[in-house]
């Protein structure tokens, strides 16, 4: 029993740790100044831009990601074990290193015509974009080939000769079977890059009402002393990571072929 | 007619080399060879999913091994059986008439036959998650067959299933056969799966063909000891052919200097004198002799004095395991149950046996 006991107490500290911390953010704000802080034009910027830069973030991420994973999880080709490996770099990698990285990049030759002649990414909204992009291709890849590598590729194999083509096996067969699991990795994706802060503030800067994201929101107003706000915040962070993750639980509960 | 011509797999672990099976149209082909022989990566091959290193394959009169999977004509059923899990068994069936773009109303009679040769008419709406083993397989089956296909690969079909479910689905096959005419291409470990199923058979080990023939044929007369081995032939023995007995349709063959006179009918090439060959006696057609009966004159050429050793119930009949007198050779002898109760059989009782001239086949 002192064994089972242990293990669930060690379980209900990991939460009472984490909700002490919430509960500690709705302890030091008042509803009339939570109110007026959530409504404040900057506040609902930070909201609009992070909300629109994750998701083309994590589009991008899901357009590359996809078929990435596909090719790991299906295909074997020289250079795989190091092509998988590099997905990793992101976790490695400390975001402000990330974005540091791209503000070198874009110091080169390349990195200059790419600015002056295609996009301008540097201390722009595209930066968000591409800080959030490198942040998360990485994960969505691998969280994507995991869902991948659970049907078996058989399926494709006797829709082939069934008479479908590769592309149509695969959104025919394999993209509806493994539909949950992808749509959980671009959820998990999409939560990751909602919440970046360290590669975002290195390449796009901290411009209120311009490249000001929630996160950095956050950074600016504890900076300034601006605690409802920066509570405020905090709390919609909050909320919107813990959509994101109950998002992830009904995934799973979704689909029922029974 | 299906013809796979010196089709040559190289993988690190192992190698099929110039693999040729030939099929006529409407039969039922057996490829037969151990676990893990690269069975499945022939029909891989032959579908178009792995490329080979050398190898043709003819459908007819169409060179297609440079075709890609979906322009093949081949239906495949794998061993999972691969349902698509979130269609339902009529959308399953359906599947390859539609990635055909096969007019379904051609299409429509022949289905519905099918459905009622395989009875699952009252299983279409079903997904495949709630259907039991032996409707998995129907499905699968049909499926695979819906399409017309000029080749149905089927990868041991009867494997994983109950005794009873394997009748089913045996008998199932069967009537598709005779109703359906499918050519088919299955590959097994089982020889008692080709037995029954197949008309014609590739022995296929240690990545070559050992032996192609009529089933019956093959049971009968293996070609070589790998062949009598794989297939659980007991009662395998090497020897010497000394030359011709004193008929001239007769040779003498030693094992351990025990002797035996046996008919050259009974050897899988010629019989030359001095060649060392495996001797294979088939336990079922070995005698044991009762006392004060007459012999036939045929039966005194083999005739043997030993012991029996051990006695085992297996079921249908009793395995009899003799020791010849002079500890030269052991073999088993195969009864059936109501001759068993007749010979009053003991271990360590004397008997006397007869080897027929059926009992003997003397492979290479």
């Amino acid at each position: 029993m002192a064994f089972r006991y242990t293990m669930i107490g060690a379980a209900i500290c990991i939460f009472i740790f984490y909700f002490g911390l919430l509960a500690s953010l709705l302890f030091s704000t008042n509803l009339g100044g939570f109110w007026e802080a959530l409504t404040h034009p900057s506040t609902l910027f930070s909201i609009r831009l992070s909300l629109m830069a994750a998701t083309l973030a994590t589009l991008f991420s899901v357009l590359v990601g996809l078929p990435s994973a596909y090719a790991l999880s299906r295909f074997q080709f020289k250079g795989k074990q190091i092509v998988d490996t590099f997905l990793e770099i992101p976790i490695i990698m400390s975001p402000i290193a990330l974005g540091a990285s791209f503000l070198v990049f874009f110091n080169t030759p390349l990195g200059e015509v790419i600015q002056r002649k295609g996009i301008s990414f540097v201390f722009e909204f595209p930066g968000i974009i591409l800080a959030q992009f490198a942040t998360i291709a990485g994960l969505a890849t691998r969280l994507m080939k995991a869902s991948l590598d659970e049907i078996s590729p058989r399926y494709e194999a006797v829709a082939r000769s069934l008479g479908s083509s590769s592309w149509q096996a695969f959104y025919r067969i394999t993209l509806p079977l493994s539909f949950r699991g992808l749509l959980a990795s671009v959820i998990l994706a999409w939560a990751k890059a909602i919440g970046e802060f360290g590669a975002t503030v290195t390449l796009a800067g901290a411009m209120p009402r311009k490249t000001e994201t929630m996160p950095i929101a956050i950074f600016t107003a504890l900076a300034s002393a601006n605690i409802e706000k920066t509570i405020v915040l905090i709390l919609l962070l909050i909320f919107l990571g813990l959509v994101a993750l109950y998002a992830v639980r009904f995934t799973g509960k979704m689909v029922r072929y029974d | 007619m299906i013809r796979i011509e010196g089709l040559t797999i190289l993988l690190k672990t192992f190698a099929i080399s110039d693999l040729y099976i030939e099929i006529e149209e409407g039969a039922f082909h057996f490829l037969l060879g151990p676990t893990g022989s690269g069975k499945t990566l022939i029909l891989e091959s032959i579908i178009g999913l792995h490329q080979p290193k050398t190898g043709k394959i003819w459908i007819g009169e169409k060179e297609i091994q440079n075709l890609p999977p979906e322009k093949r004509e081949i239906s495949y059923v794998p061993q999972d059986l691969a349902l698509f899990p979130h269609l339902t068994v009529k959308e399953n069936i359906l599947y390859g008439i539609k990635a055909q773009n096969h007019p379904l109303k051609v299409y429509e009679g022949y289905v519905e036959s099918l459905i009622q040769v395989m009875k699952i008419g009252h299983l279409l709406e079903r997904f495949p998650t709630n259907l039991s083993g032996g409707e998995k397989k129907r499905v699968a089956l049909l499926r695979a067959l819906a399409p017309k296909p000029k080749l149905l690969l089927l990868d041991e079909p009867l494997s994983g299933l109950d005794p009873s479910i394997k009748f089913e689905i045996q008998q199932l096959l069967k009537t598709l056969l005779s109703s359906f005419h499918p050519t088919i291409l299955c590959v097994s470990h089982d020889f008692e799966e080709a037995f029954l199923l197949g008309d014609k058979m590739t022995l296929f080990i240690d990545g070559k063909v050992e032996q192609v023939g009529k089933r019956d044929d093959i049971f009968l007369k293996p070609k070589t000891k790998k062949v009598a081995q794989f297939l659980g032939l007991r009662n395998l023995y090497r020897g010497k052919i000394l030359g011709k007995d004193d008929c001239v349709e007769r040779s003498q063959f030693e094992i351990n200097g025990l002797r035996f006179s046996i008919p050259n009918s009974a050897c899988q090439s010629r019989m030359e004198t001095g060649r060392e060959a495996d001797l294979y006696i088939r336990p079922e057609e070995v005698m044991i002799l009762r006392k004060g009966k007459p012999i036939k004159e045929s039966l005194k050429r083999n005739i043997f004095m030993g012991n029996i050793k051990d006695i085992l119930s297996r079921g249908r009949h009793h395995s009899v395991f003799f020791q010849e007198m002079g500890g030269n050779i052991s073999f088993e002898i195969s009864i059936p149950n109501y001759a068993f109760r007749n010979l009053d059989l003991s271990v360590g009782k004397q008997v006397d046996v007869a080897l027929r001239d059926e009992s003997f086949w003397v492979m290479e």
